[in-house]
């Protein structure tokens, strides 16, 4: 016995492992909340939870929340995407763009997404248009800087290369540079995604009348413990889901650095 | 230099980095000349920056020389063409391409007129010369240093060229791997007719493949000494360093190019 905890090598063992753990979580964490050990106001039993999910989707207002983050979400990171990664490969490609654009962009980036929230309500008042453009913004700066980073860092000895066989200029970008920043791409829409994620809920929270944020909101001034956690279930669900999305297309994108990184 | 029909004829060749950094100019030639016939195989050695990357680029097209020029088959080198190809010390492989992939790049962007039979059939040959055939859908992460030195000359040899510039080709390939790709350098370059300059710090290697040593000053560079090969060929099919011509070149290389390395720290100094 080396007292170390080893992990089952078979993949379903290791499946069976993990609906095990929750299971035993969900039943303490019953029991607990039924005991009420804790104040149930703010720890409600998984129980509880499981139905205010179910009738908030049975009544549409979960669905409706859920609807309008997700769409919210959607058009905000599309924009931030179609923006932030050509901006980011030019400012990576251009000394002259870099020099231009680099003090807002790292200025923006280190400004706290909270601290814009007032002033974004005072220009768009509660509407979507606040919600959206803190989504875009909040997305924004990650793209911009890991987009950047890739053309910057491309091995030169790769553009050497394509410049012996003859790649024109134009091919250089296409075959060489574009494919090497692929997975800086990738790791930029990765962190722009948890981001835009923290921006749409600060939105819903301070400013909107909608969504998942404004839910959590609602559920916590009416003491609505249950509500409130369904919510916040739904929002791990989806950061959850767009993670392990991202994580896939970056094994796909580039299966080298994932290897080499075992190896 | 002057040998008559020449190849490729450096005259003069000298370049001068300017550092970014502070603008400061930096002498790394100072006026090359070189001959290598048709289907010679050359070698560069000499001190480490003494400028022979430098000289290989400029061959290739890709760095300008400051005064003097190249010219390849009598026609003045200005950029990278066709004719001649590389084969780099980190491999310079596409990491996102497969092997097959990889050596299609040394065909993608030239206007060859060929038909996709006919570069599938180039691609398949090329591999077959460099023995990788089997390893056509691996990426260059699954491959040993060797392997993958094996598909940057596979990427070489594809687009048929006339000019084979090596840097340090086998300089980061384990040794044992080394003299077996040595052997089969040898062997491709007689089969393709290339004209091939190689730069290697190894004196064993230069002497094993080059049928003429050029020696090459401390920086900034320029040609010390060029020393005939005399050992017949083909050299991998007998132990050259029994041969008695072996031990007294390999003496005098290694004089001239401890002499040099004294030299550059003079200069440092
Ligand atoms: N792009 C560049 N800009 C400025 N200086 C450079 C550049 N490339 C090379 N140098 C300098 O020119 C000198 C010659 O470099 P080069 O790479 O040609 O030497 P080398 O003989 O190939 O050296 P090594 O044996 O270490 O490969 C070095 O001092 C190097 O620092
Ligand atoms: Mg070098």
């Amino acid at each position: 016995m080396s007292g170390r905890l080893r992990l089952p090598d078979s993949r379903w063992a290791r499946i069976a492992l993990s609906v095990v753990n929750v299971v035993v979580f969900l039943t303490i964490w019953e029991i607990v909340a039924k005991e009420e050990v804790i104040n149930p106001l703010f720890f409600p039993a998984p129980s509880d939870t499981w139905d205010a999910l179910r009738e908030g989707f049975a009544d549409g207002t979960l669905t409706d929340a859920l609807l309008w983050s997700l769409r919210c979400f959607a058009i905000g990171m599309v924009a931030a995407a179609v923006v932030g990664i050509p901006v980011g490969l030019l400012m990576g490609s251009s000394p002259a763009a870099y020099t231009l654009l680099s003090p807002y962009v790292w200025a923006m980036a280190s400004l706290p997404r909270v601290a814009i929230t007032p002033l974004l309500v005072l220009i768009f008042g509660f509407s979507q248009m606040a919600e959206l453009v803190l989504i875009f913004l909040s997305a924004l700066f990650p793209i911009v800087i890991n987009c950047m980073a890739g053309p910057k860092t491309v091995d030169p000895s790769l553009l050497r290369a394509g410049r012996v066989f003859g790649a024109s200029r134009l091919a250089l970008y296409a075959k060489v540079v574009f494919p090497f920043t692929l997975p800086f791409i990738v790791s930029g829409l990765n962190q722009g995604l948890t981001r835009g994620l923290v921006g749409m809920v600060i939105a819903e929270i301070f400013g909107g009348n909608d969504g998942l944020g404004y839910v959590i909101q609602r559920a916590g001034e009416t003491f609505e413990a249950p509500t409130l956690y369904a919510a916040l279930f739904l929002l791990v669900a989806i950061s959850l889901s767009l993670v392990q999305l991202l994580r896939w297309l970056e094994v796909r994108v580039a299966p080298w650095r994932n290897q080499s990184a075992r190896a | 230099m002057g040998i008559e029909d020449a190849y490729i004829t450096a005259r003069g060749v000298s370049v001068t980095y300017r550092r970014q950094r502070d603008g400061s100019e930096l002498p790394a030639l100072a006026g090359v000349d070189l001959d290598v016939a048709r289907g010679e195989f050359v070698a560069i050695v000499g001190p480490s920056g003494c400028g022979k990357t430098t000289f290989l680029n400029v061959v290739a097209g890709l760095v300008p020389a400051s005064s003097g020029s190249v010219r390849v088959d009598g026609v003045e080198v200005t950029a990278p063409g066709p004719d001649r190809a590389m084969v780099f010390q980190d491999y310079a492989l596409m990491p996102w391409r497969t092997v097959e992939a990889n050596v299609r790049f040394g065909l993608e962007f030239q206007r060859h007129g060929l038909s996709r039979d006919e570069i599938d059939a180039r691609i398949r040959e090329a591999i077959e010369l460099v023995s990788l055939t089997g390893f056509e859908r691996a990426f260059p992460y699954e491959l040993s240093g060797g392997m993958r030195q094996r598909v940057g000359i596979a990427r070489a040899l594809v687009g048929r060229p006339r000019v084979l510039l090596a840097d340090e080709p086998l300089g980061a390939v384990d040794a044992m791997t080394r003299e077996a790709m040595q052997g089969d350098l040898e062997r491709i370059v007689a089969a393709t007719g290339l004209t091939t300059i190689l730069i290697t710090h190894s004196i064993d290697e230069a002497i094993a493949l080059a049928d003429r040593l050029v020696i090459v000053s401390h920086r900034p560079g320029q040609v010390r000494e060029i020393i005939d090969v005399p050992l017949p060929r083909p050299r991998f099919d007998y132990d050259i360093k029994a041969h008695p011509e072996y031990a007294p070149l390999r003496e005098h290389v290694w004089d001239l190019l401890k002499g040099e390395a004294l030299g550059a720290k003079e200069v440092e100094a």
